[in-house]
């Protein structure tokens, strides 16, 4: 130990000797802390608050989190108007668990801080960058060139509603006249709307034959309003108006209505969100199992998933689920498993080609091979159904019924029978009218609109039975497997088995040890965990994310694990799978007659906007007017008759103008040329001219895809703004975490509807809609006295629709609670935060509403969550083993139907081959993955972040290293058949190269590499800019890292997208097969 | 499901705790590395609430892989100040006495941290090398910010270690000081518990009067076997851990 026995010398003594120091500008102080101030609060001469300005509930504001799409609650230390401190909100329970009552004050809740990632704790280096567009920006150089000037907001607006020659001063385009929103705004009357809607929606019933006729008709029918169409030769793809495209990344509650506000005025239905990126597949795949009978046919399915109730659950599967790092999210998850872990009370299996985290915690890992998920699954489904270890009871029950006599809130159609045809295809579900059973009937909904019903038919006793699913009265159960000929009232035989047996059968296909041969595991691992999962009652679970998803089989991945949740009946019970529940935003809950704004009734009217989506969704190629026959297959591009939100799609798309040209698209919180798999197809699109005219982006930086925007129309950050985080699958407690405003914006403050208020994306809604004199938008907006001329007036309704959801609202906030919420929002200005305003605009509710902003939201009580062995906030509806509606589509480049029920499938590309030739001479399985430290494209700018992780990897496995002849910080680069050259393509002659430092590890298969998503930026201040002729130099920093995106494969038949699934949407992010070199 | 979460009832030990004669009392920290997932919520609130300038961390998290595929483990290892009864750190500083730059407090609040007095501290670095646990760390002054067009405020704003405030800017203190964790002894001061707690995700933090026998922290050591880090230099740490693994092997000896 040095200097133990030197001479002791004193501060002072050391400056005067020291070189190193400086002279002695320090003033010899008394030393009076620690020991003194404690002393001081302990003799009560200071108050605890007075020692730690952070723990006083007036410097404190609850809001959400956005930097990774969880969002859980925050408590925001604001001091001077800053915030210095971001801990987890105690009432959120994504923070705390059990998370503390609403009717805690919050004098007392500030004691409490909650826990909260590291993203989460470094959220105001997001606000406070350095870097963030504050002006609007539009470019003076090429796309992508990175040369802008700022320009006053109201030309802005002006030149994207008139349009003309918007860039004559960019060499170039002097002469390019440019399309405006106004010109694009070309059907106005709803009634022509609706009619025309009716008639174009018409001719998708048409046989292609019978389609040109029919189009006559109609132009001869609407000829007055043709010239609003985009091409009247197609009138299914609908008005002009729908050559405005809208997408965006993030966005929750009260920014969607908001924005659809907008967008329904505007009439145009490319309105597009990003799900295809993150899990696309999943929530498909869900949403097919979750469509429901009614009347004759399937609808209304449900885009969401389910998750693990883990807090009960005794066994988990984890596929692809990357719970520590990523998922929804580590924060609400981890709290809730990790005493239960050490105490033996939850066990847990991982298939993952990496050990992660949650690998590390769990009592068996299975490295599965990328892509071949569903070979597992269906080993799984085979061992459970041939060793009858299903649930039985559970699986019997025809309809809702038969379900509430065995205490079950849901219920499959597992008995229920499947016609088959010829070839012994399955097809439709068998109705009772076609063998005589019971004849269809007209039924009136509670609207008073009739319907037709046509009963269904399971096997009873050998006898087939007719029956309704969403029957409460009479319970019937069925046969769970049956193989049987039936006769119709004609005497034709109908061949019909039940899905169950379908199941049975598909899983058959293979054996466990084909399957375990496939999937890279043992037969004896497949069966084992078989045999753990249904050794555990209703308290097992699936629980699956991207990993399974993200293929090109993804669908059919997901819909083999989740099945296997059907296979044990544990949805809503305590410890199964559970879904998401909110209170409601706007105003329209079945659960509530109080609430007051009730915005279906109050605000613009939106119009009914009709037509062919630009990504081709909710529609059948084979009812569109491209479709002309066999000869139509393979299409150009996909359609979507049952995804939606296909992200991939939107830019390259619009590349190739199919189906039609756009002219104006605007993004928000989005970043495709990032996020997407071989992301430089997706810059190739935006740099477009012609095919994508005007292209606007909402951002707070100049991100990685709104720097090849025409102008940026800056943002606020999520601390300055409000929206409705909503909850996630794996939260059984019901919520509504409201982010609203805790710090002032450093936005330009423009005037729009005569009221001030920084410039953001509410700004530019209001303002567009000013200038094109929308109704419903501006004084009086909401009603004669109530003006919708700002953010709050739209959402302080929002605040008190929640407020008063469900059978008992919030209390009122004390005199003292609206004395605090004054005070703790005494810092913003009065163009963000105006009590007297708020007041008005809440009307009686304020006292509710003011209760909610105090804890960043409306949260139930634990002890509301659960009803005995089961969950209150309950899904309770049927859930389909075996998908009609899926069965009943085909595929756009096959012709081929799409197959009704799970099973593995194998990757291929668009035409259905297997990608063997992409992968010769790319021997290495290139995978991604999150680290908790980072959130794609957004966390880069927080340097409490990129400090502890300055860059990525690429890291792969140490046999892999020494085939390679590489070790842990050599520099690889990324090859793969459609990007041999290992760059990105960032346009202007831009390139950044794909190199990484290798990362050595026993932690993952052999044979395959990942890196972790965030790093590797060129842009968000990586790079320099010219803003106003000036030259912003970039952070360094922040290039660090590699990003291989761009080594995915792009589809040999698109051209210009990556791979994808065709039926679930998902891109496909783990399926590339790559090289690395040493450089 | 437990009744409160573990934050709120290390929350009410900490109040019994500040409530009784400081004699009685034993700070203690406890690390269950079962429920340690490697998040580093824990050194970024840190950093977060003690205005700790880039690279400098008082609480890192190491993280150790071991075995070979497809038998392997991953621990993860959160690493404070030991808060060492027989500190190595203070021994080695050579402002000695009463009012020396670093010592381990034996009374008031902060009895049993050791303590650093910016004021005092004259920057010669000899306690760095010191600590057997590399828990100490000279501020060079450095900024987040730095590299970019502006230094912001919420950079420069004061942290409140040792109950007092530290605004950053230029070569105010502690910027030429040792540095190192503390238990948030300011946040002890005002009846919290510290930020590495509270923020931590997997609850695999403890910290209270390991004397209360009521405390979750006494409850827990005494349920479980302890180890502590490198046991062979004789530091006595404050700092307990509950591992399946060897931490020797790990962290050494």
């Amino acid at each position: 130990m040095a200097n133990k026995n030197s001479k002791t010398v004193t501060r002072r003594d050391f400056l005067k000797t020291s070189a190193l120091a400086g002279c002695g500008a320090i003033v010899a102080t008394h030393f009076d802390f620690a020991r003194d101030l404690i002393a001081r609060v302990e003799a009560g001469e200071l108050t605890q608050a007075e020692a730690y300005e952070l723990l006083k509930a007036e410097n404190t504001l609850y809001s959400v989190c956005l930097n990774c799409n969880t969002g859980c609650g925050i408590k925001v230390k604001i001091l001077d108007g800053v915030a210095v401190k971001i801990d987890g909100n105690p009432y959120n329970p994504f923070c705390l668990h059990p998370h503390l009552e609403m009717k805690e004050t919050p004098a007392n809740a500030v004691k409490v801080d909650a826990g909260l990632c590291p993203k989460g704790q470094a959220g105001h280096q997001g606000a406070y960058d350095p870097y963030r567009v504050t002006k609007v920006l539009k470019r003076v150089g090429k796309r992508g060139e990175n040369k802008w000037q700022s320009i006053p907001f109201s030309q802005a607006i002006e030149e994207i509603v008139s349009g003309g020659k918007l860039f004559a001063n960019v060499p170039g385009e002097e002469g390019r006249q440019v399309t405006g929103l106004k010109d694009l705004h070309a059907l106005t009357d709803s009634k022509a709307f609706e009619e025309m809607g009716k008639d174009a929606a018409a001719l998708r019933k048409k046989k292609p034959e019978e389609r040109q006729t029919a189009i006559e008709e109609f132009k001869t029918k609407h000829a007055a309003n043709l010239g609003v169409l985009i091409d009247p030769d197609h009138p299914d793809f609908g008005p002009k108006n729908n050559q405005f495209v809208y997408f965006w990344g993030r966005k929750k509650a009260g920014r969607s209505n908001f924005a659809a506000a907008f967008t329904g005025s505007f009439g145009t239905n490319n309105t597009h969100g990003h799900t295809t990126v993150c899990q696309g597949s999943l929530y498909f795949a869900c949403k097919a199992m979750s469509e429901q009978y009614e009347g004759n046919s399937f609808k209304g399915g449900q885009k969401f998933y389910w998750q693990a109730d883990q807090e009960n659950s005794d066994y988990i599967l984890f596929v692809g689920a990357n719970l520590f790092d990523g998922n929804y999210g580590p924060t609400n998850r981890t709290m809730r498993m990790t005493q239960r872990m050490v105490d033996g009370q939850l066990k847990m299996t991982v298939l993952d080609p990496r050990f992660t985290k949650l690998a590390s915690k769990a009592q068996r890992w299975v490295p599965v091979l990328p892509g071949t998920d569903a070979a597992f699954a269906m080993g799984m489904t085979r061992w459970i159904l041939e060793n009858k270890k299903f649930d039985a009871k559970f699986l019997a029950c025809c309809k809702k019924a038969a379900a509430t006599a065995i205490k079950e809130l849901t219920w499959s159609n597992g008995p229920w029978l499947v016609k088959l045809d010829k070839e012994g295809k399955p097809g439709k579900f068998l109705r009772a009218q076609e063998i005589g059973l019971k004849a269809a009937e007209k039924r009136t909904d509670k609207d008073g609109k009739e319907f037709d019903f046509e009963y269904l038919v399971a096997i009873k006793d050998g006898k087939p039975l007719a029956f309704d699913p969403n029957d409460d009265k009479e319970a019937i159960t069925g046969e769970l497997f049956v193989d049987t000929v039936l006769k119709d009232a004609e005497g034709k035989e109908v061949k019909v088995k039940s899905s169950l047996q379908l199941m049975l059968e598909t899983a058959k296909e293979k054996t466990i040890a084909e399957y375990a041969t496939l999937c890279g595991a043992d037969a004896a691992t497949i069966e084992a965990v078989a045999k753990e999962f249904t050794s555990h009652g209703k308290k097992a679970c699936v629980d699956v994310h991207r990993g399974p998803a993200q293929h090109t089989n993804g669908f059919y991945n997901i819909a083999s694990f989740m099945n296997l949740n059907l296979l044990i009946g544990n949805f809503d019970w305590k410890g199964g799978m559970i879904a998401a529940s909110t209170f409601n935003v706007d105003g329209t809950s079945s659960s509530s007659d109080k609430q007051p704004f009730n915005f279906k009734k109050i605000g613009p009217k939106g119009l009914k906007p009709f037509g062919t989506s630009i990504i081709r969704h909710d529609i059948k190629y084979e009812e569109s007017t491209l479709f002309k026959g066999k000869e139509s297959y393979p299409a150009k591009r996909n359609w979507w008759p049952i995804s939606s939100d296909v992200y991939e799609e939107i830019l390259p798309s619009i590349a190739d103008g199919y189906p039609y040209q756009a002219k104006v698209v605007f993004s928000y919180m989005g970043a495709p040329t990032y996020s997407l798999p071989a992301g430089h197809t997706q810059i190739k699109a935006l740099l477009d001219l012609d095919k994508l005219p005007l292209y606007i982006a909402s951002d707070i930086v100049i991100g990685p895809t709104s720097m090849y925007a025409d102008y940026i129309i800056p943002d606020l950050h999520y601390l300055e703004r409000w929206e409705f985080q909503g909850s996630h699958p794996n939260m059984p407690v019901r919520i509504q975490p409201v982010r609203q405003p805790v710090i002032a914006s450093p936005n330009e403050v423009v005037t729009v509807f005569g009221q001030e208020q920084p410039i953001s994306y509410e700004t530019f809604w209001l303002a567009l809609a000013e200038k094109l004199g929308f109704k419903g938008f501006g004084t009086n907006g909401f009603g004669e006295g109530q003006d919708f001329t700002r953010p709050d007036d739209f959402y302080i309704r929002m605040v008190a629709n929640i407020a008063l959801d469900r059978k008992e609202p919030v209390a009122d906030a004390s005199q003292e609670e609206i004395d605090l919420f004054l005070k703790s929002r005494r810092h913003l200005p009065k163009n963000v935060f105006d009590a007297e305003r708020w007041q008005k605009i809440a009307g009686t509710a304020w006292p509710k509403v003011v209760t909610v902003l105090n804890r960043g939201g409306r949260f139930d009580s634990q002890g509301a969550t659960y009803k005995g062995d089961q969950v209150a906030n309950k899904y309770g509806k049927q859930i389909n083993l075996y998908q009609e509606k899926t069965a009943g589509c085909k595929d756009a480049f096959t012709g081929k139907s799409y197959y009704g029920l799970a099973r593995y499938v194998p990757v291929a590309d668009t035409l259905g081959n297997e990608p063997t030739k992409l992968s010769e001479g790319f021997p290495l399985h290139l995978i991604t993955q999150r680290d908790i430290r980072h959130t794609k494209a957004r966390t880069i700018t927080h340097p409490y972040l990129t400090d502890l992780m300055p860059e990525n990897g690429i890291i792969l496995h140490t046999s892999d290293a020494k085939k390679l002849g590489v070790k842990t910080g050599d520099q690889v680069k990324v090859l793969s058949a459609t990007n041999p050259e290992a760059v990105w393509d960032l346009g202007n002659g831009n390139t950044k190269p794909m190199i990484g430092k290798v990362q050595v590890t026993e932690t993952i298969r052999p044979g395959v590499v990942t890196f972790t998503l965030g790093h590797g930026h060129w842009d968000s201040g990586a790079v320099d800019v010219t803003i106003d002729g000036k030259l912003v130099k970039g952070d360094k920093k922040r290039a660090g890292g590699v990003h291989a995106n761009a080594a995915m494969w792009v589809d040999p038949h698109l051209k210009n997208t990556c791979m994808i699934d065709k039926v679930g949407g998902s891109v496909s992010f783990y399926d590339t097969k790559v090289k690395l070199v040493k450089v | 499901m437990q009744n409160e979460d573990i934050l709120v009832v290390m929350q009410k030990d900490l109040e019994r705790a500040l409530a009784k004669p400081e004699k009685n009392r034993r700070w203690a920290m406890l690390i269950d590395l079962r429920k340690c997932v490697g998040c580093h919520a824990c050194t970024v609130g840190c950093v977060s609430e003690n205005k700790l300038p880039p690279k400098m961390y008082y609480r890192p998290v190491h993280e150790y892989e071991q075995g070979k595929y497809p038998k392997v483990s991953r621990t993860f290892l959160p690493r404070p100040c030991m808060q060492c009864d027989k500190p190595p750190c203070v021994a080695a500083c050579p402002v000695k006495g009463k009012e020396g730059a670093t010592w381990k407090e034996t009374t008031g609040l902060g009895a049993g941290v050791v303590m650093i007095n910016y004021e005092q501290c004259i920057g010669c670095g000899a306690c760095v090398p010191a600590c057997p646990y590399d828990a100490r760390t000279m501020d060079e002054g450095h900024f987040h910010g730095e590299g970019t067009p502006a230094i912001q405020k919420y950079e420069t704003m004061a942290s409140y270690e040792y109950g007092k405030q530290w605004p950053r800017s230029g070569k105010n203190l502690p910027v030429g000081t040792a540095r190192k964790c503390h238990f948030c002894v300011h946040r002890l001061a005002a009846g919290q518990l510290p930020t590495c707690i509270t923020t931590c995700i997997g609850r695999a933090g403890y910290f209270g009067d390991e004397n209360d026998p009521q405390s979750l922290i006494a409850q827990v050591k005494k349920a479980n076997k302890i180890q502590v880090l490198k046991p062979a230099k004789k530091t006595a740490p404050r700092v307990y851990y509950v591992a399946t693994e060897k931490l020797e092997v790990l962290y050494g000896k």
